[in-house]
């Protein structure tokens, strides 16, 4: 017997029991659609939590330092032989760990310590020294200007969302957090002057306040054009909202220029003190192809002796936690599949009770056994499918409606709120179908192993 | 003389009823020759159902040896059975057994169905049969809208539409008025002969049964005599 025959004859039987079709589907439906709603619970939760981790940098970056020679004191007896063998970061570390496996790129930054100044106003920040053609990696969200070019002489800055809250006033020190008022400055267009010797600045001011009784002077003042300031308001807060960028190159140029014959804050120093000859690297940040190889990233640079962190545990900690979630979730949703499979299997039954006499007819005709079987099976597996299709269809709408309600009670805080907390990939519906089918021919296979074994006498009996 | 189509040889079959055993068939032989119209005629209870019941390899002997065409139907499996009957048997119904929910040609056609031919030749073939059996005109009538008789020359076109060797027919008639049991079973004769098949049919019915070549008087589970109507023409 052909194949499209048997879908042919399943499906004109199911027609002509339309209402019981109709029923049993319904149940497949609920079944499906309570499943997939479930389980699109957990993945919106996930996926809410994962967009999370990325406002608090990445899900793919690993961050080098150096290894802190604290640590291993503490860790070994013989700290101070290893202390001299603390490597520093340097454009050869660099080169080493771009030869790691799976590693997508990587840049060295450089920090140094500022004290922006404007008309009465200070804000006491750090500044991030990176390879201007790097700078694409932090995939920056730039509000206005552009980013500093690979190359440009002049330090520019690019500012955070955020900077501008941490401007105090000198007199009051009130800021944007205590009293709600944005300080009147243009990152873009005001002159802002830049202190980078801090310690001297706060000396020179204490120093005026009579307290330390040295002549501390006022250090010198920069000032260095603005490029960039990132979108978004002050109060919107990610990764990138309270960093302040600019070209490594040009701002090791300055940092040589501010602190000639002096150590650079920050730098390492020879064992007597003196400043040592080149400009080391505060970290190196790594980008790693793909989420699944952070930790193994991790790992090998660690075994190189630099300290790597990332946030491979938080996520993995996270995506254990949400995966019970999901289970519990879907298990619930699997319940009323279940139902719903005892429905096809109860309506497969009482069809094959009616037909009893129709497959007697079949058999004495020379159909199949397995052919007979098909067709019942087939039957099930049609009521699956039509379930599952529409189930899926019906989850589609819940899962709308439910983040439009999310979205509308939820503030704009609300993390889970902005991406909708149910969440179907295409992957789950095809799943969802898939296993309705499964369910029904599951539910339908001892029904139609009675249709198989049923004895053709039963056609022959008159009535 | 043909050689025998059917041979049954010690056939028996013993039913438990309670404490007591039945015997349903009790030590039946014969032979059916190749385009022979055979008809088993006994009573009520007599066993003649169930002896067409196990030539068509409905239901197991007790005991006993059956040959069809060849083959030893009383060791084939179930499955073997449904593929034999395909192959070889057509099978007339008392009570018609047409699907319901098909025309007249679609039930033509099943059988064909389950030989995996396709759609568009057992249509051809089945409306080929249906004007063989003179229901040109009704090939896209459900059961429900035609008579007895028209449903029943339905059931012969179903038998006859596979070319079988062999045609079992169950009271053909039974659920027909007298007259047009007389045109139906003309009908089959006229049919079966111009083919060369050989017909098996049940009867209770004296007048029926004396269409056929050959009579099996059955009583008890015993033939108890065959009596030749001379209706054959030898040639």
């Amino acid at each position: 017997m052909k194949l499209r025959d048997m879908l042919r004859m399943s499906a004109s039987s199911l027609w002509k029991r339309k209402i019981r079709t109709v029923l049993t589907v319904l149940g497949v439906v609920i079944g499906t659609a309570s499943i997939v709603v479930m389980i699109s619970l957990g993945l919106g939760l996930k996926r809410a939590s994962l967009e999370e981790i990325e406002q608090y940098g990445g899900l793919t970056s690993v961050t080098v330092m150096e290894k802190d020679a604290f640590d291993m004191d503490a860790s070994d007896a013989g700290g101070q032989k290893k202390k001299q063998a603390t490597q520093h970061l340097d454009d050869k570390v660099l080169d080493t760990i771009r030869q790691v496996d799976h590693v997508e790129y990587a840049y060295p930054v450089l920090e140094a310590e500022a004290m922006i100044l404007y008309g009465g106003y200070q804000c006491y920040t750090t500044l991030r020294g990176m390879p201007a053609e790097s700078m694409e990696y932090l995939k920056l969200n730039l509000g206005q200007g552009s980013l500093p070019k690979p190359g440009d002489e002049q330090l520019s800055l690019v500012f955070g969302n955020g900077i501008i809250g941490d401007f105090y006033n000198e007199k009051t020190g009130q800021s944007y957090w205590s009293d709600g008022k944005l300080p009147d400055i243009d990152l873009m267009e005001s002159p802002l002057m830049y202190v980078l010797d801090t310690e001297n600045y706060y000396n020179f001011l204490w120093g005026g306040s009579g307290e330390e009784g040295s002549t501390a002077a006022m250090p010198k003042k920069y000032m260095f054009p603005t490029s960039g300031v990132l979108a978004g308001s002050v109060e919107d807060y990610n990764s990138n909202s309270y960093a302040v960028w600019c070209d490594l190159e040009a701002l090791k140029k300055v940092l040589k220029k501010e602190f000639r014959n002096r150590s650079i804050p920050g730098q390492p120093t020879s064992a007597s003190g003196k400043p040592m000859k080149e400009i080391f690297y505060n970290s190196i940040m790594v980008g790693v192809d793909d989420m699944d190889h952070v930790k193994e990233v991790q790992n090998t640079i660690s075994q190189l002796g630099y300290s790597a962190e990332s946030n491979a545990e938080w996520v993995e900690s996270m995506q254990g936690q949400y995966q019970s979630i999901q289970l519990a979730l879907g298990g619930i949703g699997a319940v009323s599949l279940l139902v719903a499979a005892i429905g096809i299997a109860n309506t497969m039954m009482m069809s094959i009770y009616e037909r009893t006499r129709e497959i007697g007819i079949m058999k004495v005709l020379g159909c199949d056994m397995k052919n007979i079987q098909g067709m019942f099976l087939l039957e099930a597996g049609y009521i699956g499918l039509i379930g599952g299709l529409i189930g899926t269809g019906v989850s589609y709408g819940l899962s709308a409606v439910i983040n439009t309600l999310m979205s509308t009670e939820g503030s704009g805080i609300d993390l889970a709120a902005a991406s909708g907390i149910s969440y179907i990939p295409g992957w789950l519906s095809l799943l969802a179908i898939g296993f309705a089918v499964i369910v029904g021919m599951v539910a339908g296979f001892f029904p139609s192993l009675r249709a198989m074994r049923l004895s053709p006498l039963a056609a022959i009996r008159n009535e | 003389m043909d050689r025998a189509v059917i041979a049954v040889s010690d056939l028996y079959k013993i039913y438990r009823v309670g404490e007591n055993r039945v015997r349903a068939l009790d030590g039946v032989s014969f032979q059916v020759r190749r385009g022979e119209f055979c008809s088993i005629v006994g009573t009520s209870g007599s066993g003649k159902s169930t002896l067409l019941n196990m030539l068509a390899g409905l239901e197991k002997p007790t005991k006993g040896k059956i040959i069809i065409a060849g083959e030893h139907i009383e060791k084939k499996s179930e499955n073997q059975l449904v593929a034999f009957r395909r192959k070889h048997i057509g099978f007339v119904f008392q009570s018609f057994n047409l699907m319901p929910s098909m025309n007249a040609l679609e039930n033509v056609a099943l059988p064909l169905t389950f030989q995996g031919i396709d759609k568009k030749k057992r249509l051809e073939m089945a409306a080929e049969v249906l004007d063989l059996v003179g229901l040109s005109s009704h090939k896209n009538h459900k059961p429900t809208q035609m008579s007895g008789g028209q449903q029943q020359r339905v059931g012969i076109a179903r038998a006859l539409v596979v070319s079988p060797e062999i045609i079992f027919a169950d009271e053909p008639t039974g659920n027909l008025d007298s007259r047009t049991s007389a045109e139906v079973m003309e009908l089959i004769r006229e049919i079966i002969t111009k083919k060369n098949q050989t017909l098996v049919m049940v009867t209770h019915d004296d007048h029926l049964a004396s269409f056929a070549d050959r009579i099996f008087r059955i009583m008890d589970g015993r033939i108890i005599g065959i009596e030749e109507t001379g209706r054959r023409k030898t040639t």
